[in-house]
């Protein structure tokens, strides 16, 4: 709403976005906002008392533009959207002023409220899969969803369904109308979503992590989708996220929600260029980037974040930052304006402003946690292909060649009836040598974790061979010897949650796999203290059960779990997509310490490529069971030869408005085959749109259906993509860098 | 959805073919209708037992898969099910007392789906608020309460609201008055009978929709389908209603289906309290009587209406879930 970019609004002085306190904006003072919040404060009741999710907010959004709110995890960017939208649970309180046009929606009843909703303000939400009513069809939901605020015949509406479906880019839309949600992909599902939201024209849109639930590719389209829909009804966006990339890329004006407040508020440019409120800065610090921009450390922001229940004096940030001065813990200080910035929280904002002040480093970094202590060196740069820094090249670990895993499709209720193959994993083969990081990345359903499955069964694998610290999964007979293999190599799993037994202690948790080894009991016990070392956790955090523990604590007890028997190779499989930004900063460097110090290999399996540039030694990237391209991380990243890969780091947003909105984007059409809806499975020749048919055995590139280079090439080639499997070919002057295009 | 109903019900028929034949061996094997004439002053000899059994082919001296042939022939030709050892004709019986429980139970069920299915959205909407809580206790209490004490009381209330109104408004036994003339009157007469015993089954029927349904919709009121239509402009209610009720009636739907026969032979108590002949009373009376031909109709209807409760179960599920799709 305010700042610079384009096109300009008005030229005006830079008029103060969030008026503190309460009083509307006078008239005349360029265009008036169509949402004004004020002061909105929200709680929960809870059992250790109410829970001030929100704590008085206050923001304009003006017509056509767009808003960011960021923030993790429980900042109380979603009670804010929710709130605004009059859609809290009824027993949250909510209180201040929600101004739509003047009128304020706070106090209103369901039913004047919901001649609001849908008409005036529409939302988009975070899941698309449970977002939308399953027994209805998405013609019906929308020209329900019409028909709600618009007097129009029941065909009528349905002809506006359709247009709204071919607006949000869902092709043969009048086909389409009559499906269900299930018959669509996610990204599908979410466009629906987005046509329910604008059906209307709405004047505003709340979109409350509209991209979370969604692959890369899928998000850039999502992406697209909702700046169409924004364009072609003029309305102005509240766009929630916790990723900073997306609001960098979208954003006009973002604002950075902490502990149920807005700490800082700028124009996107001035925010990312120069933060001044030190958690954002520390945010931007510990967020890693994909693009070929500087390569920094990851400083990540130690701490928790605060409850929100009784929430002590002075700013919340105080205990994590850097900079927090006496006065930062006595009061909390008042959203002001800093010149040419915007408006910050913070005492120390005019100093940060002005570069007399770093937020990021400070004076002195020693609050933070031991096994944060190696983090602010740089991640380890390889220095030669299948090897890191600071080891020898070590034996090779892990060898997978030629790897297969197929599924059955079937049909029918009591009789099943095969009616083709999923090829999950198709002829992937890798090694991993000892002190290295191989990063598997790729979509979901691409097949990175059907092949760490395979490796973890220590089977016979269905075709290929699999082989662990020299020894052939194939050769291993006695139950005793898989045993023993087993100590070698261990996994890490995505939720830390859901992986450890909510009733052990920790101390139980992590004595647990050195029991079923026979250590003795004496061992066991000093073990499990180093192990907390190890990963830098306190050893009082032995006594206590996971669901005390955050979602960083209970990922270093994930690892240390892992760790317990010394294996030389840890499998992770999403190791940090659970965690928020400021946390997951510091299991990353965490991790990394650990291999220098303990020389150990990592299979690392994420779908958030910035994580694994800043991890891995060497990448592979997956499509459709095959590795279309793999070779040392920054050869991959700085020069993608696959047309895949090109695409799916251009997807990826990058933090920082100016590179982001500067770079080159290539927008894929469709979604990975596999997703439902979109018929045709991982490895099976994909028929979108044409439900029922059985699929045909993968002959040709698995790339060819969504390949934007495909396009451009000559009709031999062309042909050769169909019909032909493209072997890999090395890149010049890269020994470990190949890739399997035809057209490279 | 013709060729599937069609199918359906092919062997549903099957089904019931195949059960009530059982039905007439079982029945045959363990009812003997020769003690009821036992019991007759002056002593009959076995013999003229016998033979006062034949002209019903129950005479047990012939074989059993004779009668059964015999039996089986008339239904499939005349549609005649036999008669009673007395020889009452079953068809007259059960055509009559179809009709009584079927006034009963159709309404009552229409009832106890119609109260527990808003008792359960009206609740489930206010989870653990005081109406909530009040609904629940009710229906709890109710739901422990015997049937014979719910009849009586529901007998006591009646009583004393018709001496209260100085009239005698709620008829307390049969299901119609002697000597009432004319189709408006019978009407009204059958209706004002009708009262007592469909408040007795709707009170205890209800209770089982209102738990599970509510119980259900709990799961769906919070989903994020229900948000969306929210966001679309709908009001909670409406939201609730539309999107979420729809999706959690379908179980419902299908214990509907399939109790509509249990309560068609199970109301006896009911039955007995108000005097009303309906088919639980002769279910428990052929049986008392060794009826085998009663018995065995009995069956038969039960088996016929659990078919045609399945069915209709099916055409439900159809209905509110257009995904499934029937083949």
């Amino acid at each position: 709403m305010t700042g610079t970019p384009p096109p300009p609004p008005a030229t005006l002085p830079h008029p103060s976005p969030t008026t503190p306190a309460g009083a509307p904006r006078p008239g005349g003072d360029g265009p008036r906002p169509v949402l004004s919040v004020r002061d909105l404060r929200i709680s929960f009741p809870s059992e250790a008392g109410p829970v001030e999710a929100v704590r008085g907010v206050s923001f304009d959004l003006l017509p056509g533009r767009t808003l960011g709110i960021v923030g993790e995890s429980g900042s109380g960017k979603s009670a804010t959207a929710t709130g605004v939208m009059g859609l809290l649970p009824p027993s949250a309180r909510l209180d201040g002023q929600v101004l739509l046009n003047g009128r304020d929606l706070v106090g209103l009843r369901d039913r004047e409220l919901s001649r609001v909703r849908g008409r005036k303000i529409g939302m988009v939400f975070q899941d698309p899969l449970s977002a939308l009513t399953p027994i209805f069809s998405v013609g019906r939901l929308l020209s329900d969803a019409l028909r709600v605020h618009q007097d129009l015949s029941r065909a009528a509406a349905r002809e506006r369904a359709v247009e709204l479906l071919d607006l949000v880019g869902i092709p043969d839309p009048r086909n389409r109308a009559r499906s269900f949600p299930h018959e669509f992909s996610g990204g599908m599902r979410q466009r629906v979503v987005i046509a329910l939201a604008v059906a209307n024209r709405p004047a505003v849109l709340v979109a409350d992590e509209p991209t979370t639930a969604l692959d890369v590719t899928v998000q850039a389209q999502i992406l697209e989708v909702l700046r169409t829909a924004q364009a072609e009804t003029g309305a102005a966006l509240l766009l929630i996220t916790h990723d900073l990339g997306v609001v960098a890329g979208y954003a006009d004006e973002v604002a950075v929600m902490y502990a149920g407040r807005i700490v800082e508020q700028a124009g996107v440019r001035e925010l990312y260029r120069r933060p001044a409120m030190p958690y954002t800065a520390r945010l931007l610090a510990a967020v890693p980037t994909v693009d070929a921009g500087e390569r920094r450390p990851l400083l990540p922001i130690g701490g928790e974040p605060p409850s929100l229940v009784d929430l002590p004096g002075g700013c919340p940030f105080a205990p994590r930052c850097a900079l927090a001065v006496d006065a930062c813990r006595t009061q909390e200080p008042p959203l002001r304006p800093i010149a040419g910035h915007g408006t910050v929280a913070c005492v120390r904002a005019d100093d940060i402003a002005a570069g007399t002040l770093d937020p990021v480093t400070g004076p002195t970094a020693a609050h933070e946690q031991p096994g944060d202590a190696v983090d602010i060196r740089p991640a380890p740069e390889p220095a030669a292909p299948g090897a890191a820094p600071g080891t020898a090249p070590g034996e090779v670990l892990l060898r997978v060649d030629n790897l297969v895993r197929t599924f059955p499709m079937t049909r029918g209720a009591l009789l099943k009836r095969r009616v083709g193959t999923v090829h999950a994993v198709n002829g992937v083969s890798f090694d991993l040598r000892a002190g290295e990081t191989l990063g598997l990345v790729g979509e979901s359903g691409s097949g990175k974790t059907t092949t760490l499955l395979e490796i973890m069964g220590l089977r016979r694998p269905e075709g290929g061979r699999i082989e662990v610290a020299g020894t052939d999964t194939a050769d291993l007979r006695s139950a005793a010897r898989i045993r023993e293999l087993r100590g070698t190599l261990r996994i890490v799993m995505q939720d830390p949650l859901g992986a450890l037994d909510p009733r052990l202690p920790v101390s139980q948790l992590l004595a647990e796999p050195l029991q079923a080894i026979g250590r003795p009991r004496k061992e066991i016990r000093a073990r499990v203290f180093e192990l907390l070392r190890l990963v830098g956790l306190d050893a009082s955090a032995a006594d206590r059960f996971p669901a005390a523990l955050s979602g960083g604590q209970r990922q270093r007890i994930g690892i240390a779990r892992a760790l317990a028997v010394e294996p030389k190779l840890l499998v992770l499989d999403e190791p940090v997509s659970a965690l928020d930004v400021s946390v997951q900063a510091g299991v990353i460097n965490l991790l990394a310490g650990l291999q220098r110090q303990l020389g150990l290999a990592y299979l690392i399996v994420a779908h958030d490529l910035a994580v694994v540039r800043y991890v891995a030694d060497r990448v592979a990237v997956m499509y459709l069971g095959r590795i279309v391209e793999s070779g040392a991380t920054e050869s991959v990243f700085a020069d993608p030869r696959h047309p895949y890969t090109r695409a799916l780091l251009s997807a990826v947003p990058v933090p920082d408005p100016e590179r982001q909105r500067g770079r080159e984007r290539i927008v894929l059409d469709g979604e990975l085959p596999g997703t439902p809806g979109v018929f045709g499975a991982p490895g099976v020749s994909a028929v979108p749109g044409s439900p029922g048919r059985a699929p045909a055995a993968p002959v040709g590139c698995v790339f060819v259906d969504r390949c934007p280079l495909h396009r451009t090439l000559g009709p031999e080639l062309r042909a050769r993509c169909r019909d032909e499997h493209p072997g890999t070919t090395p890149v010049p002057g890269r020994a470990d860098h190949r890739f399997a295009c035809h057209a490279g | 959805m013709l060729r599937y109903l069609a199918r359906k019900t092919t062997g549903w028929l099957l089904m019931i073919v195949v059960a009530t034949n059982a039905t007439f061996f079982l029945a045959s094997w363990f009812l003997d209708p020769r003690s009821d004439y036992r019991t007759l002053r002056p002593v009959r000899t076995e013999a003229q037992i016998d033979t006062a059994l034949a002209p019903y082919g129950l005479d047990p001296r012939q074989p059993v898969v004779d009668r059964w042939w015999h039996w089986l022939a008339n239904i499939v030709l005349h549609f005649d099910w036999g008669s009673s050892p007395t020889g009452i004709a079953v068809n007259g019986e059960i055509g009559y007392r179809a009709v009584v429980s079927g006034e009963l139970v159709l309404l009552s069920t229409a009832l106890s789906v119609l109260v527990g299915v808003s008792l359960a959205v009206w609740t489930a909407s206010r989870q653990y608020g005081w109406g909530d809580r009040i609904a629940q206790t009710v229906s709890v209490v109710l739901f422990n309460i015997p049937t014979a004490v719910m009849a009586l009381a529901v007998v006591f209330v009646a009583i004393w609201l018709n001496q209260h109104a100085g009239m005698r408004f709620l008829y307390v036994a049969g299901e119609n008055s002697p000597g009432v003339t004319g189709f408006w009157p019978v009407l009204g007469d059958r209706l004002l009978h009708l009262i007592l015993p469909t408040v007795t089954l709707t009170l205890i029927g209800y209770v089982g929709y209102h738990l599970t349904q509510r119980a259900l919709l709990l799961d769906t009121l919070d989903a994020d389908f229900v948000r969306t239509a929210r966001a679309t402009g709908l009001t909670r209610a409406q939201a609730i209603r539309r999107h979420g009720l729809r999706a959690a009636l379908i179980p419902t739907a299908t214990s509907v289906a399939f109790t509509v026969p249990a309560i068609f032979t199970g109301a006896v108590i009911t039955e007995t309290v108000f005097g009303w002949d309906g088919m639980g009373q002769y279910f428990v009376e052929t049986i008392s009587k060794n009826d085998v031909h009663g018995a065995v109709a009995t069956a038969a209807f039960g088996a016929a209406m659990t078919a045609i409760g399945a069915v209709l179960a099916d055409l439900a599920t159809v209905f509110l879930d257009p995904r499934v799709r029937v083949s």
